[in-house]
């Protein structure tokens, strides 16, 4: 199973984790310290695997964004790959070109999307159509725009 | 409509996530929050009560403050609000809010599982789902106990959408992984495991990594899932690559879903049914087969998807190992991704070749890519392929190809990154012993890796290298020779002055012949390091020293000069200033004879396993690597396993048991090495053993009480001379200066008679002795840092006694070891092996010991058992009485009134006799009494005495040479608190020994 999946940018600032074990926040902040130090020393075009611990890491840069992933010793690094891939793909369709500014704005939708997609570190669908349909499906339940905006900003 | 709801619902939020931003320092942002975060404060106190959206919105607002990094002690109760909310984007980030923030607030949770608890039977797929994610998200035990039997309900349930059933089936892994004793298997485990055949692809991926994941803890439940898994991977690889519809991913076939089946069949052996075998065997082949096609796509999404199904495969391939055909193209798949471009693919193949490395079958296979692995080792850009390049070297390292291999290892440590160097040095270290022909290319190779990476080197590596050099005198000289030269570069590292000076401590004579090599000149040499190195080298270099003066009489003069100076005699560190008076003493009082005793060459050590080996398991977790090399099977058979005898280390020391040995090397009442026999060195005359004192003359009596004794001594182990501790000092020498005191002052004293230093066996500690009379087991000796406990059984003139050693504390022990003394004249009436104990002690953990007894004749005293370790930087000593007694060899005997008076006659000799009359010191319950008399091994003879309150008793004492009758009679006297205990025995001494045994326990 996937432990975390964490996306830092360049600059190291953490836009998204997620822990698929429970963990105290000093581990997970040594984690992340970890993770971002060790990934992003990391030179262009080396592999995207890492052994961390007992961990697997896998990592992947899109753009300014690092997707970065501990797997158990069983887990297949390569899939994991593509699981990064598939969730990029996930937010991309949904936001539209998707860029870090999204996942800042909106990063309760990017923890719904992975919420929809991974769960307690293993895949829960595969489908690009089943995930964006039951992500469409819950949007449909929110309050219009409108109703929304006649709401006080403060 | 993503546009619509691009978050955009909240506009408060991103005014404020854009001040955050906007912040141009670190202080900055955090006065915006602590504004904020008071905002939100006043909002939730207020007294106007506030809408859903206001909450969600504040909720929000408080969970992107913490994803920040900041601490939230508040708004945990509005997010449960929001957990009720009956609108769906309300309900959703209360949620989220729970499963990122909320920690085992136990009172919270029983508020948020009430929530889902609702959520979970609103039959809304949506709610439910929500709720499913949330416990799998907090999955605390908590939450486990509540939902542990409806998770599976829900999975199971035939009317459960199809998204609800893969959100059960996670979530119930998730709860199983945390608490497997709270998810009991079920009825429900057949259905699960039928969920493999479902419609939905999506379900059956989520419930394969289910059953992976409880079939690897009951296998035996789940073993119908093999043939279903087969069935479906066989439809997967033979569909067309758009079959699957949404489920194929980049033209590759539900790659999720295969690896999973794959990973599930990796639970179990090969399908004994041959048709399901069959058609695993063909789907393997179809995925090797694929391999060799031209890629459908060449986005690399395509070529990883496919080659993570291949991977997979060859992982399964490798656990089955066995169909050499598939192992060997597994092989021969990985050996072309060796050389693809794309680094990913060549780790990948490094890494499976490592496993694929200890299969019998493919071994050779993957040793005909060794020149691709040296290369890739070399010119690999990444450090984490070369390490996997190291790992598979070390994998695939055997007696033929080892020297090449650890050539390459040696170079490439010249350049290595510095955060492997520490486990290469030990690889290399490992397989130099491992598969070393001749033992001269061992010590060159280990030499060389203290020049090369010096630092890494630890101390179990050096040490190894001192023990095999000590063992084997076939390569003492060459050692010698080596080191010496190896010392004669300007800058050495420590570890070699270490190395250096050890050896030429033990056999620099060896090369004195040559004048180049003169003593003088290896003192001069050793001494030109001396004040270059830290406090535990320089210890080291004098007891090299002071064997110099045994070694060579003629540098003794030279040695003198300089343990006499202020800078020795007076150092301020307190063990070096120790060592320098008391040698130079030494050599000043000695006669010679007492010299070359006392410095005498080392005895051979104990074979035991490597202690590298056990570190590298250490440092690499349960590593992979190392249990390859267990396992692995010798395959090379005849391929010259056997070209060299030496090559099997265990030779030299099959006589390692060691016979009592009385021939007392002084050295050897210093704790850390044991009494050892020695075989003669028959290589030099020069260390031909001097004559063996005479025991009687000489015995040194330091703080172990006595001498000679046989003593089976666990060694301090695993620390390959006893050097483990931080001060570390040579064996050689004595290493704590309590220890060389005590020793040194024997040395002294040597004319003191043998009855005066009976004295140093007042520190055994024998307080619960007299409890072991009557019993076997029960704790023998508690303080603060340990516990002894016993448990012993006897039967005729044998025992076997367990030792339980607890450590109290929560710091590991070092250096732990053990030894049984038998002071004289018990040696030879008591017959003591113990197996070695451990070195290390781990905080709260025990350690068993086991004594096996032979009682050869009978005896008085008991044995002492001196234990040692090191806790907290400081020796720890602790000698305890153990209980072992004469009556412990009881035979009870039965017999008749009439049986019992007459050989109660036949032993009247006055001498035969023995009567003592006490007080009373328990309460006289019949009762206890005769528990204890039973106890203490005799036959309880009911209805022989006339007077029925008198216990009456009889056994046989057995040892190896003497079987000794005992009849005893106890009478007690409850108006006076007194006994009469009567006991006649054929042996006067046994009569009063048991006489003083009973009487105490009454």
């Amino acid at each position: 199973m996937m432990r975390f999946l964490l996306l830092f940018s360049r600059q190291g600032k953490l836009r998204l984790q997620k822990w698929f074990l429970p963990m105290t926040e000093r581990e997970k902040k040594k984690i992340i310290r970890d993770m971002t130090t060790m990934v992003l020393a990391r030179k262009p075009r080396t592999c995207n695997f890492l052994h961390w611990r007992d961990l697997k890491i896998v990592y992947k840069r899109y753009a300014s964004l690092y997707f970065c992933c501990g797997l158990e010793d069983q887990d297949n690094e390569l899939l994991a790959l593509e699981v990064l891939h598939r969730y990029v793909e996930l937010l991309d369709k949904y936001f539209g070109s998707v860029c870090e500014l999204d996942i800042i704005f909106n990063f309760e939708k990017a923890y719904f999307i992975l919420d929809e997609f991974l769960m307690g570190g293993e895949i829960q669908e595969t489908s690009k159509q089943s995930i964006a349909k039951s992500i469409e499906a819950s949007d449909m339940l929110q309050e219009t725009m409108e109703e929304y905006m006649s709401k006080p900003a403060f | 409509m993503p546009a619509v709801s691009k978050g955009d619902g909240m506009r408060g939020l991103a005014v404020f996530i854009s001040d955050i931003r906007n912040c141009k320092s670190k202080e900055a942002e955090i006065k915006r929050i602590n504004k904020e975060l008071a905002n939100i404060r006043s909002k939730f106190k207020g007294d106007k009560a506030l809408d859903g959206y206001s909450k969600k919105k504040y909720v929000c607002k408080l969970l992107f403050i913490f994803l920040l990094g900041h601490d939230i002690d508040f708004g945990h109760m509005e997010a449960v609000n929001l957990l009720s909310s009956n609108k769906y984007t309300e309900k959703q980030i209360g949620y989220l809010f729970i499963s990122v923030l909320v920690n085992s607030n136990s009172d919270l949770i029983r508020l948020i599982n009430n929530a889902i608890k609702n959520d979970l039977s609103s039959r809304n797929p949506t709610y439910m789902n929500l709720a499913l994610h949330c416990i799998a998200n907090v999955g605390s035990r908590e939450m486990a106990e509540a939902f542990a039997s409806e998770v599976p309900r829900i999975l199971v349930a035939g009317d459960t959408m199809d998204s609800v059933k893969q959100s059960a089936a996670l979530c119930l892994l998730r709860l199983n992984r945390t608490c497997p004793d709270l998810v009991p298997m079920g009825e429900w485990t057949s259905r699960v495991v039928h969920l493999l055949n479902d419609q939905h692809l999506g379900v059956v991926t989520a419930a394969t990594s289910l059953i992976s994941t409880l079939a690897q803890k009951n296998p035996d439940d789940f073993k119908t899932s093999v043939s279903l898994a087969v069935a479906r991977l066989s439809r997967i690889v033979t569909s067309a690559s758009t079959d699957l519809q949404d489920y194929t991913y980049y033209f590759v076939a539900a790659p999720w879903l295969s690896v999973k089946l794959l990973r599930l069949l990796q639970c179990y052996p090969p399908p004994e049914d041959g048709a399901i075998r069959g058609r695993l065997t063909e789907c393997l082949e179809t995925i090797l087969n694929k391999a060799q096609e031209p890629p459908k796509s060449k986005k690399v999404q395509h070529s990883n998807a496919k080659n993570a199904v291949l991977f997979e495969a060859i992982s399964l391939i490798i656990h089955h190992d066995s169909e050499p055909t598939l192992l060997v193209r597994a092989c021969n798949q990985l050996g072309q991704f060796l050389q693809h471009r794309e680094t990913n693919l060549r780790y990948l193949a490094l890494e499976s070749m490592c496993t694929l490395a200890s299969s019998e079958f493919s071994h050779e296979a993957v040793k005909t890519h060794i020149e691709t692995v040296i290369n890739s080792l070399k010119t690999e850009r990444d450090v984490s392929v070369r390490q996997r390049a190291v790992d598979l070297l070390y994998a695939m390292c055997d007696r033929s190809n080892a020297k090449q291999i650890v050539t390459e290892m040696l170079s490439y440590l010249e350049t290595a990154d510095y955060s492997i160097r520490e486990e290469i040095v030990l690889k290399v270290a490992i397989l130099a012993e491992k598969y070393a022909v001749d033992y001269t290319w061992y010590v060159d190779t280990i030499l060389n890796l203290i020049r090369i990476a010096g630092d890494y080197v630890s101390e179990e590596v050096w040490y190894r290298v001192i023990q095999i050099v000590i063992n084997r005198d076939d390569v003492q000289g060459y050692a010698a020779k080596t080191v010496f030269e190896a010392l004669q570069a300007p800058a050495c590292h420590e570890n070699l002055v270490k190395v250096g000076g050890y050896i030429l401590g033990e056999f620099g004579n060896l090369i004195a012949g040559d004048p180049r090599s003169s003593p003088l000149v290896q003192f001069h040499l050793l001494h030109s390091k001396f004040h270059l190195c830290s406090v535990p080298t320089r210890a080291l270099l004098l007891s090299a020293y002071v064997k110099f003066i045994n070694l060579f009489p003629e540098v003794k003069g030279t040695i003198q000069e300089v343990l006499r100076s202020d800078s020795q005699l007076r150092n301020a560190d307190v063990e070096l200033q120790q060592r320098a008076v008391e040698y130079l003493r030494l050599s000043c009082i000695a006669t010679t004879d007492i010299l070359a005793t006392v410095l005498e060459e080392m005895p051979p050590f104990p074979e035991r396993e490597s202690s590298i080996l056990a570190k590298l398991k250490k440092k690499k977790g349960s590593g992979t690597v190392s249990d390859i090399e267990d396992s692995r099977k010798e395959r090379n058979v005849n391929a010259n396993a056997n070209v060299n005898g030496s090559s099997d280390h265990t030779i030299t020391n099959t006589s390692a048991k060691p016979p009592p040995s009385f021939a007392c090397d002084l050295l050897a009442t210093a704790p850390p090495p044991t009494n050892r026999p020695r075989p003669i060195p028959s290589s030099s005359m020069l260390h031909t053993p001097l004559t063996p004192l005479s025991p009687k003359a000489y015995t040194p009596q330091p703080v172990t009480p006595t001498v000679p004794f046989y003593q089976v001594t666990s060694s301090p182990s695993s620390d390959l001379l006893g050097l483990g501790n931080s001060s570390a000092v040579n064996s050689a020498s004595p290493p704590t200066s309590s220890h060389a005191a005590s020793l040194l002052v024997d040395v002294f004293s040597e004319s003191l008679p043998v009855a005066a230093l009976g004295s140093a066996s007042a520190h055994v500690i024998e307080e619960n002795f007299s409890r072991f009379v009557c019993k076997n087991n029960g704790v023998l000796f508690e303080s603060q840092l340990l516990q002894i406990g016993l448990k012993s059984e006897f039967r005729q003139n044998l025992g076997r006694m367990y030792i339980f050693y607890g450590n109290k504390t929560s710091t590991q022990f070092l250096n732990f070891s053990s030894s049984v003394v038998c002071p004289e004249p018990l040696s030879s009436q008591l017959n003591i092996h113990m197996k070695a104990a451990d070195p290390v002690l781990d905080g709260g953990a025990q350690l068993q010991q086991i004594l096996n007894i032979e009682c050869i004749s009978d005896f008085v005293e008991a044995p002492v058992l001196n234990i040692q370790f090191r806790y907290g930087g400081s020796t720890q000593n602790i000698s305890v009485r153990l209980p072992v007694t004469l009556n412990k060899f009881f035979q009870p005997t039965e017999m008749t009134s009439q049986d019992f008076f007459q050989r109660w006659k036949q032993l009247s000799a006055p001498q035969q006799e023995v009567q003592k009359i006490f007080k009373a010191k328990h309460s006289m319950d019949t009762e206890i009494t005769k528990a204890k008399i039973i106890g203490f091994g005799t036959a309880l003879l009911d209805g022989v005495d006339p007077n029925p309150s008198n216990f009456v008793g009889a056994g046989v004492i057995h040892t190896k040479t003497i079987q000794v009758g005992c009849l005893l009679r106890l009478e007690p006297n409850t108006q006076a608190q007194m006994y009469r205990l009567t006991l006649r025995t054929s042996r006067e001494s046994v009569t009063q020994r048991l006489s003083n045994l009973l009487s105490d326990q009454f």
